[in-house]
């Protein structure tokens, strides 16, 4: 079967993704060698100025570390709290529906409106987090050390104390994101067919784990793949919350300092698109880099369908 | 007959193991904790839209804060007297948030752009996808690895660059402007492609033996197959751009009458002089609204599509 | 309900209105930031505006989020094309748009009105908008930094409306005089305003201005001094690191004693604070002489129009002169928190408003301090603004203890930035 079918499927998906994704990143390659700045008639070639910037600079630094805290924390978690709450889910059946809406809800509000929210309700003194934390004050809870230190002034102000900010970042990105991989894993889920269960059982697979380990795990190689590649992405582009958060400088002393909200920052913030350009193409390099080690680390393990 | 192989097993397929009901109460108290943290800052987020602004920034008031009645000053300012300008804090929430954005016309944008995207994604990434998955070509490989490269570029990078390709052909503060940078979706043909991997041969073999057309095969074979995981996609594409605050700012800066709904929260925005957060969060209330009751049909027709699909 | 109904059929008249006499009128495009604060000033300019010019149309643009967005969004439209006539911008936003040519030079208009001094614009106001000598953005609302206070709580420490502090000693003073009083939060300095407005404002206390050319002055013993001010503050008040909306929620539930802000804010903070009395007070000094400079907050209005059609251009003066003198400057007090630029309208129009609302006249009293919010030069300049945040943010962190090491470590990185 060869026929030029294909060029009519794949073209226009290329000539798009050339034009909207490929130009732009081309633009930015170029521009990241030079002082560029939006307004300005022209720009000045300088070499590999921004580039040693980021690797010289404290600021990048903290914007390095800010950036792996975050997607390696948020990606484990949601990875697995989405698959825990697909089996969960999965095994009641319909009834799990609405669980399934609970959990789905915060992938589908908007961000923007949830990061103010969510400053309330971690509001140092007034807010529902400490408030609810303070009434535990005078119980036992006090012979913890970290609670009795709350209790004599304020319990942390989670997103402005340099130690909790990135933690408390995080925390809210698994909040935010495990509902996408529930729904994924369901969907891989759905499509076990029965009878391999069956079959296994009567190979004598008879607890849940066995069959958890011999049938629904292989059988969800395919989704974990996809799962984690994308979970990977999405928490290296976080930027919507941080930018909700710390619109000015990206948390206390830089700490959620992400490279999204840097490229953002530099580019459109402060308008220095040379290093801001510069920022998106070592940004690319990393993410690259990382998908394909961890493409390797997976597909030993899976194999696709 | 294909179809049964990979056909989903029905809902409850499991419950042999967790027949005894301890283990379901288990299940139970865990998933209902978990929807309670989930569901804490929705439940804020409704308080805060109910409340006036003095029960929100001192946190009284409890659910529904007392309902009194308190003065709007903005009408007064505009030479309302005390009386006139007493409201109460639901009524002036909920109309202040219709009133000052119009957003009605703002949720109608919306659905016009997140409509849009999504059928000019599916009908760019569906056959692309399905070239990727099931044809032999030369170049396959490299296509499908720019496609994964692809997949891990960030949209805020490239906004200005993209900003100044649409200025060069003047279609700033347009709908083409909201619509055109999303056209392509290679997260779709990623989820897509990765579909169409599950799916025989031998079902497209058959269609090919019938005498069916490539085209034929793509709209009348994958896509009713396709039907859970294009749901998936929707959601995600919808939700999304639904959604999106950082492109519609970049890009409508002149008429107000083409904001999608987010941008409707920033009318009540004063940063360090001072938010307006109560229609803020009946905005928000609003926008998120429609998403919901959308997930819900779909989720309905999604198992549907499931269910179908493995009664054949 | 009533009121929904009138603005729909008003939106519906005016509709009409617009597509039958579009033809023979000018239209004025413009743009300005934060619509929750300004909406309502120019929903009660408009109609005079309307009434003195009746062939003149202005047509609102997308507000802008913020003074940043504003400015991006006008560099962003300068590439497009696609320029507004008149916007507003943040008064330390004007330089880049002067620098980059963007913005236009008034004098030629100014140079036509017969008796411009007359209007109540004087110099110190002029100056806000005057780079190269010529005056290219018209201050319309301007805020500075006073003090808030929650009476009750500081009664608690023995003080009231005659004793407030008047130097950064006492305010220290009074912090430790609360905390023992069983207050937990006496504190709150705004040192998280953008621009490093309160930056500005220590140095401008001491008469020293932040840059003078591309020279940041930090290095000088006037900025040792600020940065050891707000280090003192910051440990003395054991102040906690807020974000400005918890800041603002904790003063309005009556938590803080005492917080340091800009007086745009009053209207916010009348709105959404608790039982107690308010009472805003002059900003303290580092001497007993108090300030001998404060930098203006605010906005001001520039003409970016690329228009050549020199009436289109008179149309878009005479809404950037009606908004910024006489009623339409009377307004912006009227409607915000903001006082108006303009002397005339301050003194004659506005005598009985401040009397009726004695919390907005604290900034009223400390208009002869009235210095510039400055900008730092060149395409660097936003950097080196978020380069001094990250080193103030330190300081209230508890990142940097030295204040001699961050001054040259600031000056180094900031002077970098500026040449």
């Amino acid at each position: 079967m060869q026929s030029r079918a294909h060029l009519w499927f794949i073209g226009p998906a290329l000539f798009l993704m050339a034009v909207i994704l490929l130009i732009p990143i081309l633009i930015a390659g170029t521009l990241s060698f030079t002082d560029y700045s939006l307004g300005n008639s022209g720009a000045e070639f300088v070499g590999f100025e921004n580039y040693e910037r980021i690797f010289t600079r404290t600021t990048y630094e903290k914007m390095f570390g800010a950036t792996f805290r975050y997607v390696f924390v948020v990606v484990p978690l949601t990875v697995g709290l989405g698959l825990g709450a697909a089996l969960l889910i999965h095994s009641l059946g319909r009834i799990g529906d609405l669980y399934k809406t609970i959990y789905f809800l915060p992938v589908m509000a908007a961000l923007i409106a949830m990061a103010i929210v969510w400053e309330f309700a971690f509001h140092p003194t007034i807010g529902v987090i400490n408030a609810t934390l303070e009434r535990g004050c005078g119980t036992f809870l006090e012979s913890w050390a970290w609670y009795a230190k709350g209790c004599e002034r304020t319990f942390p102000l989670w997103l402005t104390d340099r130690d909790y900010a990135i933690w408390t970042v995080s925390f809210i990105g698994v909040w935010q994101g495990f509902g996408f991989n529930m729904v994924l894993y369901l969907a891989g889920l759905t499509s076990i067919p029965r009878q391999l269960y069956d079959a296994a059982e009567m190979d004598g697979a008879t607890s849940g784990w066995d069959r958890f380990r011999l049938v629904t795990w292989p059988l969800l190689g395919p989704t974990t793949v996809f799962v984690v590649t994308i979970s990977f992405i999405r928490s290296f582009q976080v930027f919507d919350m941080v930018e909700a958060f710390y619109p000015q400088g990206g948390g206390p002393s830089k700490s959620v300092y992400v490279m999204m909200f840097a490229i953002y920052e530099k580019g459109i913030q402060q308008n220095l698109m040379g290093i801001g350009a510069a920022i998106t193409v070592v940004f690319l390099g990393f993410v690259m880099v990382l998908t394909l080690i961890q493409r390797r680390l997976v597909e030993r393990r899976t194999h696709y369908v | 007959m294909a179809e049964v192989t990979y056909a989903g097993a029905p809902e409850g397929a499991k419950a042999q193991g967790f027949r005894f009901n301890t283990r379901a109460a288990v299940v139970h108290a865990v998933l209902i904790v978990g929807a309670l943290i989930v569901l804490l800052p929705f439940y804020t987020m409704l308080s805060l839209s109910l409340k006036s602004p003095s029960e929100i920034m001192q946190q009284t008031g409890g659910f529904m804060g007392a309902q009194e009645p308190f003065r709007d000053d903005f009408c007064v300012k505009l030479g309302g007297t005390e009386e006139e300008c007493m409201v109460n804090p639901i009524v002036y929430n909920y109309t202040t948030a219709f009133e000052k954005a119009p957003l009605v016309r703002y949720l109608l944008n919306g659905l016009i752009v997140t409509i849009s995207i999504f059928v000019i994604q599916v009908i760019v990434a569906l056959p692309c996808a399905y070239a990727l998955a099931k044809l032999r070509f030369w170049g396959r490989e490299a296509v499908f690895s720019l496609v994964l490269f692809c997949l891990l570029i960030p949209v805020h990078a490239i906004a200005l660059p993209l900003y100044i390709m649409l200025a060069q052909v003047g279609l700033t503060n347009t709908y083409a402007a909201l619509i055109i940078p999303w056209t392509i979706s290679v997260f779709g043909i990623f989820l897509m492609r990765q579909f169409f991997m599950t799916v025989p041969d031998d079902l497209i073999d058959a269609a090919r033996m019938d005498g069916m057309s490539e085209y034929g095969i793509i709209w009348r074979v994958m896509l009713p197959t396709a039907i859970p995981a294009l749901m998936a996609f929707g959601i995600f594409s919808i939700v999304a751009h639904w959604n999106d605050y950082f492109w519609p700012r970049i890009v409508i800066t002149g008429n107000r009458d083409l904001f999608t709904p987010p941008l409707g929260l920033r009318e009540f925005k004063g940063d360090a002089d001072g938010d307006n957060f109560g229609p803020m969060m009946a905005t928000a209330c609003i926008i998120v609204t429609p998403l919901i009751v959308a997930f819900l049909l779909a989720q309905r027709r999604f198992i549907e599509g499931i269910t179908l699909s493995g009664m054949k | 309900m009533q009121r929904t109904l009138t603005a729909m059929a008003l939106a519906l008249a005016s509709a009409a209105a617009t597509t039958a006499s579009a033809e023979d009128k000018i239209v004025v495009e413009f743009a300005y930031p934060y619509s929750h604060l300004f909406d309502v000033t120019y929903e009660a300019i408009l109609p005079k505006f309307y009434a003195a010019h009746p062939n003149i149309e202005i047509r609102m643009r997308a507000t802008y989020e913020s003074y940043e967005d504003g400015t991006n969004t006008i560099l962003r439209e300068a590439v497009a094309g696609t320029l507004p006539d008149v916007t507003m911008q943040g008064l330390n936003r004007q330089a880049i748009l002067v620098e980059k040519g963007i913005a236009k030079s008034l004098e030629p208009f100014i140079a036509a009105e017969a008796d411009f001094a007359k209007d109540g614009y004087h110099k110190a106001m002029l100056d806000l908008g005057t780079f190269d000598s010529e005056v290219h953005g018209l201050p319309f609302s301007i805020s500075l930094p006073v003090g808030y206070y929650n009476m009750e709580v500081m009664a608690k420490a023995g003080y009231d409306a005659t004793n407030l502090p008047t130097t950064w000693a006492e305010v220290i003073e009074a912090c430790g005089k609360l905390r023992e009083a069983g207050v937990d939060n006496p504190m709150f300095w705004g040192w998280n305003i953008t621009g490093n407005w309160f930056l500005q404002a220590l140095m401008w206390s001491q008469d020293k201005p932040t840059v003078m050319g591309t020279d940041f002055t930090l290095d000088e013993p006037e900025g040792l001094t600020a940065l050891n001010t707000m280090k003192d503050i910051f440990t003395g008040c054991e102040m906690q690191n807020l974000e400005w909306k918890a800041a603002l929620a904790s003063f309005s539930a009556g938590d803080l004693g005492m917080m340091y802000w800009s007086t745009s804010a009053v209207g916010a903070v009348e709105r959404a604070m608790g039982d107690f009395t308010l009472v805003t007070s002059e900003y303290p000094g580092l001497t007993a002489d108090g300030p001998m400079g404060l930098p203006a907050g605010g906005n001001s209005a520039m003409l970016v129009s690329t228009s050549e059609d020199p009436e289109e251009l008179a149309a878009a003066w005479a809404w950037l002169k009606f908004i910024t003198s006489g009623e339409g400057a009377a307004d912006v007090a009227r409607t915000t928190g903001y006082m108006p630029p303009n002397q005339a309208a301050n003194e004659i129009i506005l005598a009985d408003f401040y009397d009726a609302n004695p919390a907005k006249a604290t900034a009223v009293r400390q208009l002869p301090l009235l210095r510039e919010w400055q900008a730092y030069p060149g395409d660097n300049g936003l950097a080196a603004t978020q380069v001094i945040y990250d080193g103030i943010e330190g300081i209230v962190t508890g990142e940097f203890e030295d204040m001699t090491e961050l001054q040259e470590e600031l000056t180094e990185e900031v002077q970098e930035l500026l040449e």
